[in-house]
């Protein structure tokens, strides 16, 4: 017998929504299968396992649900969208209404006003019968009142000026006056004084400075004079041992001569007598 | 898995159901009444995550209340409703995705994790009423599951946690049955796995269960 049930018919046994037959084939299969049925065990073990979990307990909390039936005709959108345009319109209508709103289309011109339009007066007609002449004479009018005007205030304006300048002249030739008074009055005395300290002054000073530098000069020139005969005496005594060198070398060397010549001599009277045995020889 | 009054009542909603398909609010809210628990813990388990299951619980049922009238079979109601719930989860998963900020609470260690206090230091059971409420054993259960990929989670949690039929899920889903069981097949096998990993089988936790 090589029936194998699968997995879905294995499940609907587990679940035990199998009938008849099939359950008993299945539970046939198991009977001979050992491994499947301790397989299924298993997964029948999960299951219970699952079961132990316990519903959490809630409470449903109350939903108010709007009757959908209760709609009316203007709850719909398309009424809504028109009976706001309308509205819109309404107030647009008002609005203008209470603004006095006026629109023309003439000729060659749109226009948009508010309010009342306005009436043409029967004052234009008079402005326009102001002539030319009578501009002229109101700008004239005004340009020399304007000019009288001006030339009060600046004469005005002069005649201060004049007279401050003429404070300030009077005040400043006083204060000059003065000052000059002052710088006179600083005398002659007061001059040749100062010109006599400043002379003694000098004076002093130059004795000081001639006293200071005649007395350096003169140690100068007195260290110069010791300086200079030492240097004489020096190159004299260099020059006497000099001397006695070359005297010195002189008188070893007519030692020298003299033994030599002495040597000369002795050999020379030495060699007197063998000449006459030579002379044999002959 | 009809084993309490709240189950009972669950099995036996039709007349509910088509009164809540005529509009009736009372009935809607009694359905909010009856279902917000399943709902709220199947989202709970698939993320883990107390403030997302809420939402998506609250979600779904505001769909519901809105979209009842057009449930077509009563006797359907239960995979129609769980077929929202899973479609929520899916969208605030995918959401969760593209926003990828972790709180600094939430940073996951993995030497925490192997280490035999992980359970105690992750902070995600701080609140202490939650901590009373969770043993040792849901919490590491839990922890597996959520490293399952999402579409065997969903699969796993519908069947054991919410008992629904395979050819229920199917239809929440919409695919095929056989391919239900086999997810579920895969699933199984991979908390098996991570179960083994962490060294816990039945017999180790035989004394809780």
């Amino acid at each position: 017998m090589n029936y194998k049930p699968d997995k879905q018919e294995l499940m609907a046994y587990l679940y035990d929504e199998l009938e008849g037959a099939e359950k008993e084939r299945v539970e046939q299969y198991l009977v001979e299968h050992p491994e499947e049925l301790k397989e299924l065990q298993q997964l029948r073990g999960v299951s219970s396992m699952l079961r132990s979990v316990k519903d959490k307990e809630v409470i449903a909390p109350p939903i108010f649900i709007p009757d959908a039936n209760e709609r009316r005709f203007w709850d719909a959108p398309y009424f809504k969208t028109v009976t706001s345009i309308a509205a819109s319109l309404l107030i647009v209508l008002l609005v203008g209404k209470l603004m006095g709103t006026r629109v023309t289309v003439s000729e060659s011109e749109f226009r948009i006003s508010f309010g009342d339009q306005p009436v043409e007066r029967g004052e234009s007609p008079a402005v326009a019968s102001l002539t030319e002449r009578a501009v002229q004479e109101m700008i004239n009018q005004s340009l020399q009142a304007n000019n009288s005007q001006l030339t009060a205030n600046w004469e005005e304006s002069q005649k201060q000026l004049q007279q401050s300048i003429n404070g300030s002249l009077v005040i400043n030739s006083d204060k000059m006056d003065q000052l000059i008074k002052q710088a006179s009055g600083a005398s002659r005395e007061q001059v040749s004084e100062f010109v006599a300290t400043m002379q003694a002054e000098n004076m002093k000073m130059v004795k000081d400075y001639f006293a200071l530098t005649s007395n350096e000069q003169k140690q100068y020139i007195e260290g110069l004079l010791v300086d200079f005969a030492k240097y004489l005496q020096q190159q004299r005594k260099d020059d006497m041992q000099l001397v006695e060198m070359r005297i010195n070398n002189i008188e070893r060397n007519t030692n020298i001569f003299q033994q030599e010549t002495e040597q000369i001599l002795t050999s020379i009277i030495s060699n007197v007598g063998p000449p006459q045995t030579m002379e044999t020889k002959y | 898995m009809a084993e309490t009054l709240l189950d009972i009542a669950m099995m036996h909603s039709d007349t509910l159901i088509s009164r809540a398909r005529q509009g009736d609010q009372n009935a809607q809210g009694k359905l909010v009444q009856l279902w917000y628990k399943r709902i709220y813990n199947f989202s709970y388990k698939f993320f883990l995550d107390h403030d997302l299951a809420m939402e998506v619980a609250q979600k779904s049922f505001i769909s519901m209340c809105k979209n009842v009238g057009s449930l077509q079979d009563t006797a359907r109601f239960k995979s129609w409703l769980y077929k929202i719930a899973v479609n929520y989860c899916r969208e605030e998963a995918r959401k969760r995705k593209g926003n990828r900020s972790l709180s600094f609470d939430v940073v996951w260690n993995r030497e925490a994790e192997e280490s035999p206090r992980w359970e105690s230091s992750s902070q995600r059971y701080d609140n202490p009423e939650r901590q009373y409420h969770h043993g040792e054993v849901s919490d590491i259960l839990q922890e597996a599951l959520m490293q399952l990929n999402p579409e065997q989670r969903e699969v796993v949690i519908m069947k054991e946690f919410e008992g629904l039929k395979f050819r229920e899920i199917a239809e929440v889903l919409n695919i095929s049955e056989n391919t239900v069981k086999s997810r579920m097949y895969y699933g199984l096998d991979g908390l098996k796995k991570i179960l083994e990993s962490k060294n816990i089988t039945k017999d180790t936790l035989g004394y809780e269960l």
